[in-house]
């Protein structure tokens, strides 16, 4: 007698996990190899500009492979520009929609602002973009950049003349309007879960609205900074919204009303004419390679953050 | 022979032990009535009687349990579950399939039938044996989430029977139930007896009194006393059955 | 007294910025509905069903985009689908596990990945290999963009079945595949399939994954997997950086087709569950 089982592995269901395993593996798979195109179609570039690429701003494309000489720094610096600018428009707007829904508004209108964000979350960037071009960069032009550039511009931010409405200041703008839904719902969620008896305690301290939700928001402060990042994440991947209203000039300027590259703009704009230059689309991949790794890291960041929090 | 023979059986999740060197014998065709405080490891006994605890990845068993015979860890688990049925504290007929499907299912998926008229045959066969027949036959096709409580059980013990096990297992039936609804399966487990070995888990002491033919006390994991149910209420051998069954534990 | 202008300020911020928040979405349906809706009445069916208008003048109609679009999503929903339902079934059924584990975080990193990697990454491995680009390249691409959508909501329906029900199937003697894929799943399906949905919804919209991976196509309706497709995004951004007024117009028309898809698709979804990710 005296049967030592281990009893929850039978064969029938290794054989469950094995035929469901190669889906998953599949996935990991795509993204690994995803992650092997992009270095491998770095190399040629690093190899010849080595960190330059990432440092200069400089963009020679030429016939002539011995002059082509490619840097994107100034893509580099634009989507962090504008990506910082999304962050800092949506960071109130989110907090501040978080707040209304949750303690303001009365129960069904809840659902419907609910439903509204989840819409603008979702909507095809596209539009987004069309109506960034068409609509917000001549408004932006005509009713906030120049009269501000007539007035301050000796302030950095306003000096440049915003001759076409294209600039990051646009481009920050239209990205703050994408993600603060996204950045919202993730505040939000963080804001309902918490206890109701913290809420409770600290309304019986005498505490006005605005208190509490200072005291609250302290609470899920690693909400609010992981929604920061993801934003941020989400920013700097956007791309054809963000290349219809920025510009799409070679350019580093500390000025709001500046035209500009991002790298996901620089990637879409150039790609076309690549091939016919030697290195071109080499750079393209480099470029598009720190893209990834930022991506990646500030998704990972995010995530983590996110997932530490919520077990506190 | 007995239906059910547990031998020197131990059970651990993780480093609990939870069962404890317990031996029982369950004669055939009988209701045979595990009873002790709740968390006490009842659930659990009966769970390794149909090897349901193999989904549970930190438990361990010891020992070894017999169905007429033959130690159910030589058997393949899916053999075993269909020879000995299930039927759970929370009543849980699917929710989203008809009444017919529900009973259908497990006959279905297992090609017990080889046509659809022995399908429906066996469907109505089962819904007569549960006693819900009557209740159910003009609506076949509504969800089996529109019956009452009371049927829904009902409803899980047809569709445990639809298998021709040849013990059914039943963990706390009428926990989450009304007294009417209670009564009438208690009743239901009085006609089943006759042709199937019931083994019943249940805190009330009372419900083991009412139904049952012979029973166990168990105590957090430990098998205090067995034996026909006359007997163990009217002449408790241990002094822990005799404080169990007039209420001064558990 | 100070507290309480503190308090009044606050309340009108917070109702201020939220506004503001919302303002756009109306703003945005608002323009598109101002300046799409002429186009389409003046364009009639033929803007749906005829093909680019030269430079210049004339609307002519997008309808290559519009099947494009059509074939894309079916395309990059059966390559996407299958892979993504079944590796929601893994994470959920093992959770435990190494790979189940990171597949979920790497499909959380996934669903806000920049898309523009991912059509650069397909015109790599599809588009040079085959010398063109293609419907096949294009649907690869949005296969890849929807996959973490789909896989999520599954795992998450597939998590939410009680524990019961998972006993009283495995209690009938069924294998663990036919009570996952006969049982379970059946009663995950709402949430999987709002998941597919709107995986659905949203590649429709997609413009970046296409742009180096379908083509575009704009006087062709259809010309099989293995050439250049259109997609109503792709379309609109092209028309957008040309400099005739007449592709504006163009544009404008499309981004209301557009948007009357995905609301068509979104809206009754998202009115019937509680919650969606996005």
């Amino acid at each position: 007698m005296g049967l030592w089982m281990s009893i929850g592995r039978p064969s029938i269901n290794d054989r469950f996990k094995i035929s469901l395993l190669p889906f998953s593996a599949l996935i990991l798979g795509i993204f690994i190899l995803m992650l092997f195109v992009y270095f491998t179609n770095s190399i040629q570039i690093l190899q010849r500009e080595g960190i330059g690429l990432y440092t200069t701003n400089q963009w020679v494309a030429s016939e002539d492979p011995e002059r082509e000489y490619y840097g994107v720094f100034a893509a580099l610096y634009g989507s962090v520009y504008t990506s910082v600018l999304a962050v800092l428009i949506s960071l109130p707007l989110s907090i501040c929609f978080a707040v209304f829904v949750i303690d303001y508004a009365p129960a069904r209108l809840k659902e419907w602002l609910i439903i509204a964000t989840d819409i603008m979350a979702g909507l095809p960037t596209i539009i987004y973009g069309i109506w960034g071009a068409f609509i917000l960069v001549p408004f932006m032009k005509e009713y906030v950049m120049y009269p501000l550039y007539r007035h301050l511009s000796f302030i950095p931010l306003f000096s440049f003349e915003p001759l076409s409405g294209y600039s990051y200041l646009s481009a920050g703008i239209l990205l703050g309007i994408m993600v603060t839904p996204f950045a919202s719902s993730i505040i939000r969620e963080a804001y309902r879960m918490i206890p109701f008896s913290y809420r409770e305690a600290v309304f019986s301290l005498g505490a006005t609205r605005y208190e509490a939700t200072k005291i609250l928001m302290g609470y899920i402060k690693p909400a609010i900074i992981a929604g920061v990042i993801l934003a941020f994440g989400r920013a700097i991947g956007e791309t054809v919204a963000v290349s219809l209203v920025v510009g799409n000039t070679f350019n580093i300027h500390p000025s709001l009303f500046a035209p500009g590259y991002t790298i996901s703009s620089l990637i879409a704009n150039q790609f076309g004419n690549a091939f016919i230059y030697k290195y071109m689309v080499s750079a393209l991949f480099a470029a598009g390679l720190s893209l990834f790794l930022i991506g990646l890291a500030v998704n990972l960041m995010g995530i983590y953050i996110l997932r530490r929090g919520r077990h506190a | 022979m007995n239906a059910i023979e547990t031998i020197d059986l131990d059970i651990y999740y993780g480093n609990n032990h939870v069962i404890k060197s317990v031996n029982l014998k369950i004669p055939e065709k009988v209701v045979f009535a595990i009873m002790g405080p709740s968390g006490c490891g009842k659930s659990t006994l009966l769970r390794a009687l149909n090897r349901l605890i193999d989904l549970n990845d930190n438990a361990k068993v010891d020992g070894d349990i017999k169905l007429y015979g033959k130690s159910i860890f030589e058997m393949n688990s899916i053999e075993v579950r269909k020879r000995i049925g299930m039927v759970f504290q929370q009543v849980n007929p699917f929710p989203h399939m008809s009444i017919f499907d529900n009973v259908a299912l497990g006959l279905r998926l297992n090609r017990l039938t080889s046509s659809k008229n022995e399908l429906e045959e066996v469907v109505k066969w089962a819904l007569k044996k549960a006693a819900l027949w009557d209740e159910v036959k003009d609506r076949l096709n509504d969800l089996a989430s529109d019956l009452s409580g009371g049927q829904q059980q009902r409803l899980c013990i047809a569709r445990a029977l639809a298998l021709k096990p040849e013990v059914l297992l039943m963990d706390e039936p009428t926990a989450n139930l009304d007294p009417i609804a209670t009564e009438k399966i208690e009743d239901l487990i009085y006609e089943l007896k006759r042709d199937y070995t019931i083994v019943i888990v249940t805190h009330s002491p009372s419900q083991a009194a009412r139904v049952s033919d012979f029973v166990a006390f168990l105590y957090l994991g430990d098998l205090v006393e067995v034996g026909s149910t006359e007997e163990m209420f009217e002449r408790p051998r241990e002094r822990l059955t005799e404080k169990y069954l007039t209420g001064r534990i558990g | 007294m100070l507290r309480m202008i503190k308090e009044k300020i606050f309340l009108v911020t917070v109702a201020f910025l939220s506004l503001l928040t919302l303002l756009p979405l109306f703003h945005i349906l608002f323009s598109v509905i101002v300046k799409g809706l002429p186009v389409l009445l003046e364009g009639g069916i033929g803007f749906l069903t005829g093909t680019l208008a030269p430079p210049g003048s004339g609307l002519g109609g997008i309808a290559p985009a519009i099947i494009g679009t059509f074939v894309l999503v079916f395309l990059s929903s059966l390559i996407g689908l299958p892979i993504a339902i079944i590796a929601g079934i893994y994470a959920a059924e093992y959770p435990n596990s190494l790979i189940g584990r990171t597949t979920k975080t790497l499909l959380q990193i996934m669903l806000e990945f920049p898309t523009i990697l991912v059509g650069l990454f397909v015109m790599q491995i599809l588009v040079i290999p085959m010398g063109s680009y293609s419907a096949l390249a294009g649907a690869l691409a949005l296969a890849i963009v929807m996959m973490p959508y789909v896989a999520t909501s599954t795992e998450e329906a597939m998590k939410e079945i009680p524990f019961t029900y998972r006993e009283a199937a495995f209690s009938l003697g069924l294998s663990r595949f036919k009570v996952v894929f006969r049982v379970l799943i059946g009663m995950a399906r709402k949430g999987v399939l709002t998941g597919i949905l709107i995986g659905m919804a949203k590649v429709a919209g997609e413009t970046a994954p296409l742009l180096f991976s379908a083509g575009g196509s704009s006087r062709v309706y259809f010309n099989g997997i293995d050439k250049p497709v259109g997609a109503i995004p792709l379309l609109i951004y092209n028309l957008i950086q040309q400099p005739y007024e007449n592709y504006h117009e163009i544009a404008w028309g499309a981004a209301l087709v557009l948007m009357i898809i995905f609301l068509a698709i979104f809206i009754p979804i998202r009115l019937r569950i509680k919650e969606v990710k996005l």
